[in-house]
C-alpha cells in the first residue's frame, strides 16, 4: 500500500456560498474519486469576525456582538459540517478540517504555508459580494500572493 | 455548460479536458510539466492492469496579430512591403512552431511510462494555434473546446518567493 506520509497537501478554501462547494465537489470528483489519490485533502473555513460584520461605531454595538458572534459560529459549523457530509461520499484517505478566524485571504495563505501545500482550490465567487466581478477579492488575492500553484474553481452558469 | 453533460465514470477518475497555455516562457513550460505531473500521473499503487482514458491534453500557443505597417517613433508610419510583411509573418510560424515542439518534447518525455509496472497512460495531445491578443484568445478557446481545466504559468511572484 502507498505511505500516506509523503503525500503532498491540497488546500481547498471554502465559504458559505455555493460557489465553494461546487469547488468542492469538483475537486473531490477530479482528484479523489479513487482510493489512493496523490493528494491528502485539507479544508479550511475562516469564520469571520464580529466586529468586521458589525462595524465598530454606534451605540449598542457592544450589545449586539454577542449574538452576531454566535450566530456566526453557527454558519461556521454548518460549513464545515455540509464538507464532511459533501467529502463522505468519497474515498478521501487523508483530510482534515480547520476552522480558523479572521480575513480569508490571509487564513487560506497562512493555511498554505502551514501545511506545505502544493495546491490551494478556491472558488470563483464566495466571500465577496461582488456578483458582476468576475473573480471576487479573495480568489484573486489568493492567485497572486499564494506560494503555490492556485486553482480557482469556476460554476458553470446555466446557459439560457 | 451543464453538469449533467460530463461523462461520470464508473470506477477511476474521470476523464478531463486540459488546455495548457504555453509560450517561449519557462513560467508556461514549467506550468505544462506540472500539469502532467500532477494532473496526468498514473495511479501509483491503484490496479495496474487497467489502462484508464485519463484524458485530452491541449497546447494552446497564442501568436501575437501581425502589424501590417511599422511606426517609427518620429516621422510618417511606414509601410512594409509584402516581402517584408512574409518573412516576419514566417519567423513568427516557425517561433510558434518551436515553442509547440518544445512543449510537445516534454509531453513526450513525460508521458513515457517509467517502468513496465504501471499502466500506460492514455492521453491524448493535440496542439493548436491561436491568433490575437492571449487574454481573449485563450479564454476563447477554452469555451470551444469544453474545457475542464486551464493551465497558465506565472511569471513569479515579484517579492514574495519560496
Amino acid at each position: 500500500m502507498a505511505v500516506e506520509v509523503g503525500k503532498p497537501a491540497m488546500v481547498v478554501g471554502i465559504d458559505d456560498s455555493e460557489h465553494s462547494f461546487y469547488a468542492l465537489q469538483w475537486t473531490l470528483r477530479r482528484f479523489f474519486s479513487v482510493a489512493d489519490s496523490a493528494f491528502k485533502l485539507v479544508v479550511v473555513h475562516s469564520k469571520r469576525s464580529p466586529a468586521c460584520v458589525v462595524g465598530l461605531a454606534g451605540p449598542g454595538a457592544a450589545d449586539v456582538l454577542p449574538f452576531v458572534e454566535s450566530d456566526l459560529k453557527k454558519i461556521a459549523l454548518l460549513v464545515i459540517e455540509r464538507a464532511k457530509d459533501l467529502c463522505s461520499a468519497f474515498p478521501v484517505g487523508d483530510i482534515q478540517y480547520e476552522l480558523v478566524e479572521g480575513d480569508p485571504r490571509n487564513a487560506l495563505c497562512e493555511a498554505v504555508d502551514k501545511h506545505q501545500a502544493e495546491i490551494l482550490v478556491v472558488g470563483s465567487h464566495g466571500y465577496g459580494l461582488l456578483k458582476r466581478v468576475v473573480l471576487g477579492s479573495v480568489s484573486d488575492h489568493c492567485a497572486h500572493h499564494a506560494q503555490c500553484t492556485v486553482m480557482i474553481v469556476k460554476k458553470p452558469k446555466p446557459k439560457h | 455548460m451543464d453538469e449533467s453533460k460530463e461523462p461520470v465514470a464508473t470506477e477511476g477518475r474521470e476523464k478531463m479536458t486540459v488546455l495548457v497555455a504555453v509560450d517561449e516562457s519557462e513560467g508556461s513550460l514549467y506550468a505544462l510539466s506540472w500539469a502532467l505531473d500532477n494532473l496526468f500521473a498514473a495511479a501509483v499503487g491503484g490496479a495496474p492492469n487497467k489502462p484508464q482514458p485519463l484524458g485530452r491534453l491541449v497546447l494552446v500557443h497564442a501568436q501575437q496579430p501581425l502589424q501590417h505597417f511599422i511606426m517609427h517613433p518620429v516621422g510618417p508610419a511606414v509601410y512594409a512591403t509584402s516581402s517584408v510583411i512574409d518573412s516576419v509573418k514566417k519567423a513568427q510560424e516557425q517561433n510558434s512552431r518551436d515553442v509547440i515542439e518544445r512543449a510537445k518534447g516534454i509531453c513526450r518525455r513525460r508521458l513515457r511510462p517509467a517502468s513496465m509496472v504501471f499502466c500506460t497512460q492514455q492521453v491524448e495531445a493535440e496542439a493548436v494555434i491561436v491568433t490575437g491578443d492571449p487574454k481573449e484568445t485563450i479564454c476563447q478557446a477554452a469555451e470551444q473546446m469544453q474545457t475542464d481545466l486551464l493551465v497558465v504559468g506565472s511569471r513569479g511572484l515579484s517579492k514574495i518567493r519560496r
